[in-house]
């Protein structure tokens, strides 16, 4: 099994990056910043397919919260009307899953490479020889030249500018596609992957050599172009935070404010009209689909 | 479906975590280092460098009586950390101050032991009282005639390659890309010579002319007063350190050559292609270069032409250096075979399975073969019958 993942994919992506690395002049940095915008076009139609199926089940977010409050007793029939609406809309639920776990190996071999190429250690180093093409342009760039503008490629950057760069466009990219959550719960959620993911990653780069933490910033800046040119804008990054909700009174519960008897049985009837159309096109459906 | 849809929702918020997780477990399984110090053998005792950090001294009257370790006059001293944050990996999965670990091969001068430390992006010489009785953590006191280079608590570029020692002068490399010349007696620094790239390799000392490799494509000749008598480029880095002969340097390079250079001028007199680096420094014998490949052979080639004489193929890379003893060239392989070949024509003349990976150097003295292993093993061989004499392992004593 490693050995198929050595062959398939991590060697490939290995020998191209210190290939790259030959035809820039031997720069290690730059090699890595080019081929994450290269592996990011081959794979745009995919990260672009994930962002559309994303932003279209956000779009229905308030339809299919409506739905839960609707049908929060009939389990069953919630799932229908949710995959009635998905289907209206033309959206597979899991379309935005599969591109992002397609993607995933791709992310892994291009990190392990880095870290393979950049032979930091003796072991590391003589390991690097068992992956290698014999491309005459490899040997020749072999062991890499870590130095790239003020960066040490196979040392953390002492200084706090990668690290601010990684987090900080990783904020503004889960920022951007994350909607701004009502629902308590799902507000801690979103918290923990917009704030706690940057924050998290910011710590690493100060600890990981500096050629991961320049491929994750160039990664980061490309999704955030990709997904400003995808959704059309900036997304949630500029929109309103959500009104909080009041919390509940802690003492008194006033009585509600007393209805006038005719809005009373408008709204009666009204509900009554409701529940026969949902019960006829209940039967509708059922005899359509016995009928076939 | 309902719950299917509740499930993947939870899904689709773990991926992030997923991806971190993933990241990290590749990330920290690439840069380890651990060492593959070879042996100094001196007055009866083996010293060398364990893959644990430490240094060992082994009395080879007790091993070869299996006596319980530590038997008279045995010692293990623990090389401090660097004390430096060196990590490749950081907080995340390693220590920011990574425990020392030893490459280089140590060298016995007198009553010291003198052993290059690497940790990581820092490094220093470490010279121990071979004779003192034992030791505990801590850096080793001038006043006991030990030193370390540079002294306090300065590091300087991490050590791989061995140091050679000549009269009272102490060679090394470093990654730091200095050339040090260190005074023996109370490690002072003689003079330093900046090549400009990393060493990672050893120099090779001839005629009180130092050579040199660094990772920056260049070779040097470098005189015993620190002044550059020749320096050459090569296509590519130089992989192997150099082996020197009457005439001629050899080092092997990542573009998988051999190279011959002229030792008085530097220019290159042959090139040898093999299908991957030499990264073993070459043994010259004669007009023999024999060189281990990490293409799984051995070449021994014809050191004024570069003519081949003949190859031996082995079942893995050989990252050890050759030996010879007698009519014999002795290799390792990666893998943990070693393979006793006929020097004139590369027949084999026997084999011993060891089954743990071999990258430290090997060491013979009389009829026994000394190999330091990847299982935190020493073993002694008879090289004639290849019957295994003892074996020590160290693993307990961590």
């Amino acid at each position: 099994m490693v050995d198929i993942w050595n062959i398939v994919i991590l060697e490939p992506v290995l020998n191209i990056l210190i290939w790259l690395t030959n035809i820039l002049g031997g720069s290690f940095g730059l090699a890595i910043i080019v081929l994450t915008i290269v592996i990011n076009l081959i794979l745009f139609p995919l990260r672009a397919r994930q962002t559309k199926s994303t932003k279209a089940m956000q779009t229905l977010q308030p339809k299919i919260q409506e739905l839960q409050k609707k049908y929060a007793k009939d389990k069953q029939r919630l799932q229908q009307e949710m995959m009635k609406l998905y289907r209206e809309a033309g959206i597979n639920p899991l379309g935005c899953l599969w591109p992002m776990l397609i993607q995933l190996p791709v992310w892994i071999a291009l990190y392990q490479s880095i870290m393979q190429a950049l032979g930091a250690t003796p072991e590391s180093l003589l390991n690097l020889s068992q992956h290698l093409y014999s491309w005459a342009a490899v040997g020749h760039a072999i062991p890499l030249n870590e130095q790239f503008l003020w960066l040490h490629l196979s040392q953390p950057d002492p200084n706090l500018i990668l690290a601010i760069l990684v987090g900080g466009t990783m904020w503004v990219q889960q920022k951007m596609v994350t909607p701004p959550a009502t629902d308590p719960r799902q507000r801690s959620m979103t918290n923990l992957t917009t704030t706690m993911m940057p924050l998290m990653f910011g710590l690493f780069t100060l600890s990981f050599p500096s050629g991961l933490a320049l491929y994750w910033a160039v990664s980061n800046i490309i999704g955030i172009v990709i997904q400003y040119f995808v959704s059309g804008g900036w997304g949630y990054l500029r929109a309103p935070a959500p009104p909080k909700t009041a919390p509940a009174p802690a003492q008194k519960v006033l009585p509600p404010p007393k209805m006038p008897a005719a809005e009373k049985s408008k709204m009666l009837q009204q509900a009554n009209e409701e529940s026969k159309t949902i019960k006829k096109a209940s039967e509708e459906k059922k005899k359509g689909l016995f009928g076939r | 479906m309902i719950s299917f849809f509740k499930k993947n929702k939870k899904f689709l918020n773990l991926i992030p975590v997923l991806i971190i997780l993933s990241l990290l477990v590749v990330g920290c399984a690439g840069p380890t280092f651990q060492g593959w110090s070879g042996f100094a053998e001196y007055k009866g005792f083996l010293y060398f460098g364990g893959i644990d950090g430490k240094v060992y001294a082994l009395n080879l009257t007790a091993r070869s009586q299996n006596q319980t370790f530590p038997a008279e006059n045995e010692w293990v001293f623990t090389i401090p950390s660097t004390g430096v944050p060196g990590s490749v990996c950081g907080p995340a999965c390693a220590p920011a101050s990574p425990r020392a670990s030893i490459y280089a091969t140590p060298v016995v001068l007198g009553d010291l032991v003198c052993v290059g430390v690497y940790g990581g992006n820092t490094g220093r010489v470490v010279a121990i009282n071979r004779l003192a009785p034992g030791y505990t953590d801590g850096v080793p006191q001038r006043s006991k005639g030990e030193w370390t280079y540079p002294s306090g608590v300065k590091t300087m570029g991490a050590v791989v390659g061995t140091p050679v020692a000549v009269g009272q002068t102490l060679y090394v490399g470093t990654s730091d890309g200095n050339l040090y010349a260190i005074e023996t007696t109370y490690g002072e620094n003689k003079w330093q010579y900046g090549t400009g790239g990393k060493i990672w390799t050893s120099p090779a000392v001839e005629d009180d002319i130092v050579y040199i490799s660094n990772y920056n494509k260049k070779v040097f000749a470098v005189s015993s007063q620190g002044n550059e008598i020749w320096s050459t480029e090569l296509p590519t880095s130089v992989a192997s350190s150099p082996a020197v002969s009457a005439d001629s340097i050899f080092v092997g390079t990542f573009d998988n050559h051999l190279y011959a250079l002229d030792l008085a001028t530097g220019k290159e007199r042959w090139n040898f292609k093999a299908d991957n680096w030499f990264w073993a420094t070459p043994l010259v014998i004669g007009d023999t270069v024999y060189a281990g490949c990490l293409d799984d052979k051995v070449y021994a080639i014809n050191a004024g032409t570069g003519q081949e004489q003949w190859q031996f193929v082995t079942n893995g890379a050989i990252a050890s250096s050759p030996i010879s003893v007698d009519n014999f060239i002795i290799v390792a392989s990666e893998i943990g075979d070693i393979y006793v070949l006929d020097s004139a024509t590369g027949n084999m003349v026997r084999s011993i399975h060891i089954g743990s990976p071999v990258k430290a150097p090997l060491l013979a003295d009389g009829n026994t073969l000394y190999i330091h292993t990847g299982n935190l093993c020493v073993y002694a061989f008879d090289i004639q019958s290849g019957e295994k004499l003892w074996e020590f392992c160290y693993s307990s004593n961590e």
